[in-house]
């Protein structure tokens, strides 16, 4: 009963939907000076993806928007705008195309444009045809991280080099983002089923916290240096590889100040976890609602630190305390740093999702039995694409290498997607594992999808070197 | 030991065939595969690289462990034949079961089944005959091929589309076993490795990957190779001309890219790279006499060659280098990569009875350019090329490809392709003489949609009842008799 009664109070209130507003409103500053910083002419593919960004960050906020109100015409708005986002993504996407001569398939930035775009129209696919009207609540934010990623990543058009010059190229690559896109739109049907399956939230509250807090313990007692600097890896950006002062040990330089900012997102994202602590000791569910506030609080910190540290840690050299001379060091040299803030703020983001559980949003969204069913069968559309991408793939390595399977990391990776989703399929057929479960599992399938999308190519050497 | 056998074998198979062990073995997999992205791994990494990474007890250890090696260690080849064994097993125990389902459709559901099977539907009909024909009818029109079932006394209809479908899963279990099968050929016989050509040479011997060589029953002789850029200077093309020969003569002959590889009895011949061997393929020169009196001659050396200018002199390409350095008066080849190239040209003249020497670029230590009866300007130098070839004989790629295809279609009729089945039984009252259709389906996935099928036929069916006139029932007896 008190439990309820928290959870009724707890959205609607102005102070959520303000830090929401804030929350755009720096985002958008922030790409409008990345954008300042580029300049070009009017009508490039730099500002139609500017449109297109600040168009799903509108359909984004708006679903935001319905989420925590229930007011029912923001999802017309929030379509609306989709609609309009996807345009100026087809845009992009033509301008691109028409630039390159090529289908633009050959870099993670033309992969991302490409994502994006699908993932954008099978969004609006589940809205019209299985009536999943709030599914932009997840695929936008999802969207929105891939259009923002696309601005830090290298925009020049390339020429094809020879082992990209192949049909196969387009086939593998047409193949994986149908594929990915199918895993994003299952991972937010199966978020979806979750708000409908009366998740109990404070289990989740606690686990997330627990999580996020663990990261930035393990950042900051291992990585904080004298008067407030992170000690990162130096990186040699000739030889690609790290640098080492002698075997097995490597060599640190300390970017000055971020290492405040951590320790300050320490606290902060420690905060919920106290409150927490508090509400079961003292029995008292007011506790609960100040964790949540201060879930938000620690989102907003958690981006900002994932910011300045991506933007300090790509460019600039620093000084080290194990030698004289400043050395430049890169997002590649601290893979486990980059993916324990970018896991951090995915799983705060989650659990900001499962907030949003209201009656409303209930009635709006078709029955539990119905996700589970329609996360199926996205999961059963994406699956067969995953194997014939694989195979796409062999194909095209057997004629450009003259190896099918050679077990580089993004091969690698996209075998263990594969088994990952394998395995679902199995424990449903068989041991009948529905719900709950299988939503579990569609979130950990997807998340094993961004990391062979994006993680493999930036943390881990290969073969792939193009993506 | 008081080990009853058949007990513990069959308790083995049974724990081998269990999806538990399928799903654990999988997990594993996924680990170990996980482990074998984040460690560096051993031929790809170089040793240097290798242990500037790691510390010494550290590599010591994974090197022991087949860390740096996961893909080619024995644990793991032995896992992935755990998980064929897996697949099989799991496979062959539930197969009969399946088969059965395959091979002795079920055409006459009894009262019990009747009770619970879902979705269902009971229509009041006038007799028996009526309601046979209408459903027969009804099926028809939708496409189904409905057959009529006599059991003892009862008679019932019977249609079902995609029986194959309850099949799919071994079709797909299947075609990962053949993929499996054609990696273990491959590993078991064949071989990967590297053949270097400059234009021109021929030869017969690959570089395998663990070191040694390997002999080709026959030759490749590379004709010609060269690299394309785009404006912007990145390559776009790499090609080669090769020509396959066996026994002195030339079988085939092909022009590789990139993507398009040569083959030639099982083994391919993939373009892999291209660039200078260091050698010069030929020097072009301006050459005019020194006093001014003659004519100018274009010429074109390659190393060793002799060329006479006039009845007194002749040129001679001596020596080239590459990448030159000058140390003590000696000129050095510094490295075979083109860097600062060095050519060497002897002039002789037999009135003066001597030989110049000629040096591009003119090295103050060695040359005596100035003296030479001829001066020479070098307008081209036009580089040997050599092209690297990868080679491979894969003799399992055919199980691994048709096994792809397989799978592709093992996995379509998994998830799209559904078997239905429908079953119509009148059923009379003995007591009250009242008849009833009944009329069940069954879907093995999909079963929403099929519920809407259901409900389409079931509309059919009373459709065609209203228009069935009454048949009598002596008129029945007599069909069945007929039959």
């Amino acid at each position: 009963m008190a439990r309820a009664k928290a959870e009724q109070q707890q959205p609607a209130t102005g102070m959520t939907l303000i830090v929401l507003v804030g929350l755009a409103i720096a985002f958008l500053l922030f790409m409008a000076f990345l954008n300042v910083v580029k300049s070009g002419n009017l009508f490039n593919e730099t500002n139609l993806l500017f449109a297109t960004l600040i168009f799903y960050a509108g359909a984004g906020a708006l679903y935001l928007g319905f989420g925590v109100t229930g007011t029912e015409s923001y999802v017309k708005f929030a379509s609306l705008a989709t609609w309009l986002g996807l345009i100026a993504n087809t845009a992009a996407v033509a301008h691109r195309w028409y630039e390159a001569g090529h289908a633009p398939f050959s870099s993670v930035y033309e992969m991302l444009l490409s994502f994006v775009w699908t993932l954008a129209v099978l969004t609006l696919v589940a809205e019209k045809k299985y009536g999943v009207k709030v599914i932009g609540t997840v695929t936008m934010p999802v969207a929105i991280v891939g259009v923002v990623l696309m601005q830090l990543l290298r925009t020049d058009v390339h020429p094809l080099v020879p082992a990209l010059q192949s049909t196969w190229l387009h086939v593998h690559v047409a193949l994986a983002m149908l594929a990915y896109a199918a895993c994003a739109l299952s991972f937010a049907l199966a978020m979806m089923f979750l708000i409908q399956d009366n998740l109990k939230t404070e289990t989740f509250l606690a686990v997330t916290s627990a999580s996020t807090l663990a990261i930035y313990t393990g950042i900051v007692l291992t990585r904080f240096e004298k008067w407030g600097g992170l000690g990162l890896v130096a990186w040699d950006p000739e030889r690609k590889s790290e640098v080492f002062l002698s075997r097995g040990v490597r060599l640190f330089v300390t970017i000055p100040d971020l290492g405040w900012l951590m320790t300050l997102t320490l606290l902060v994202v420690a905060s919920p976890l106290v409150f927490y602590g508090l509400a079961r000791w003292k029995n008292n569910d007011s506790f609960l609602m100040l964790a949540n506030r201060a879930v938000f609080l620690s989102i907003l910190l958690q981006v900002m630190a994932l910011v300045m540290f991506m933007v300090r840690a790509r460019d600039g050299r620093y000084p080290s305390l194990d030698a004289d001379g400043l050395f430049p060091t890169s997002l590649a040299a601290s893979p486990f740093i980059l993916s324990g803030l970018v896991g951090g703020v995915f799983v705060s983001l989650l659990y900001l999702l499962l907030l949003w559980r209201r009656p409303d949003l209930e009635r709006l969204l078709p029955s539990a039995d119905n996700l589970d069913r329609i996360t199926y069968k996205t999961i059963s559309l994406a699956f067969p694409l995953l194997t014939l991408m694989i195979a796409a793939g062999a194909y095209w390595a057997n004629q450009t290498w003259g190896s099918y399977w050679s077990w580089d990391p993004k091969e690698t990776w996209a075998a263990i997607t594969w088994l990952v989703y394998a395995l679902y399929l199995h424990m449903r057929v068989t041991r009948g594992w529905r719900g709950r479960r299988a939503a579990y599992f569609a979130i950990i399938g997807f998340a094993v999808v961004m990391f062979t999308f994006f993680g493999v190519t930036y943390l881990l050497p290969g073969l792939h070197a193009y993506a | 030991m008081a080990v009853n056998l058949p007990t513990l074998a069959h308790k083995t198979w049974r724990t081998i065939a269990s999806i538990q062990t399928g799903v654990v073995l999988l997990i594993l997999v996924v680990i170990l595969s996980a482990v074998g992205t984040i460690v560096l791994q051993r031929p790809a990494t170089e040793p240097d690289e290798m242990q500037s990474a790691y510390s010494p007890q550290a590599l010591r250890i994974l090197d022991a462990v087949g860390l740096t090696d996961v893909f080619h260690a024995w644990w793991f080849l032995g896992l992935m034949l755990l998980v064929s064994l897996c697949i099989t097993a799991a496979s062959i125990d539930r197969f009969p079961n399946s088969w059965r389902y395959f091979s002795r459709p079920y055409k006459y559901p009894d009262e019990g089944f009747r009770r619970n099977s879902h979705p269902q539907k009971s229509l009041a009909i006038a007799d028996e005959e009526s309601g046979l024909v209408a459903a027969e009818r009804a099926l028809h029109s939708l496409g189904f091929k409905p057959e009529r079932v006599v059991r003892e006394d009862h008679f019932g209809i019977f249609a079902e589309r995609h029986r194959i479908s309850e099949l799919a899963v071994y079709i797909v279990h299947a075609s990962l076993l053949l993929i499996f099968l054609g990696t273990i050929v491959d590993g078991l016989w064949g071989w990967r490795g590297y053949l270097s050509l400059n234009e021109g040479q021929t030869s017969h011997i690959v570089e395998l990957r663990d070191g040694t060589t390997r002999t080709l029953p026959f030759a490749i002789r590379c004709d010609a190779a060269g690299q394309e850029n785009y404006t912007d200077g990145t390559p776009k093309k790499w090609w080669s001309k090769l020509a396959v020969v066996e026994g002195g003569r030339d079988i085939q002959k092909k022009e590789i890219v990139v993507n398009d590889p040569l083959l030639y009895s099982g083994v391919r011949f993939y373009q892999s790279s291209y660039g200078p061997n260091g050698k010069v393929d030929k020097l072009m020169l301006v050459a005019s006499p020194s006093n001014g009196s003659g004519e100018k001659k274009e010429i074109g050396l390659a190393v060793n060659d002799t060329v006479s200018l006039d009845a007194d002199t002749t040129v001679r390409f001596a020596e080239f280098f590459p990448d030159f350095a000058v140390r003590d008066g000696q000129v050095y080849k510094k490295s075979n990569q083109l860097g600062s190239p060095a050519a060497h040209l002897v002039v002789t003249s037999k009135k003066a009875g001597k030989d110049f020497d000629v040096w591009f670029p003119a090295l103050d230590e060695v040359a005596d350019n100035s003296k030479s009866p001829w001066q020479f300007q070098a307008t081209d130098l036009k580089m040997g090329h050599y092209t690297g070839l990868q080679v491979s004989h894969e003799p399992g790629q055919w199980g691994v490809w048709s096994g792809v295809v397989l799978l592709g279609v093992g996995l379509a009729f998994v998830f799209y392709v559904v078997h239905m089945r429908f079953w119509a039984v009148p059923v009379c009252n003995p007591k009250t003489g009242k008849c009833s259709l009944w009329i069940g389906g069954s879907a093995n996935r999909n079963r929403d949609a099929f519920e809407q099928r259901f409900n389409d036929l079931v509309a059919l069916v009373e459709a065609e009842l209203k228009l069935i006139p009454r048949i009598s029932r002596s008129d029945q007896v007599a069909t069945v008799a007929g039959n």
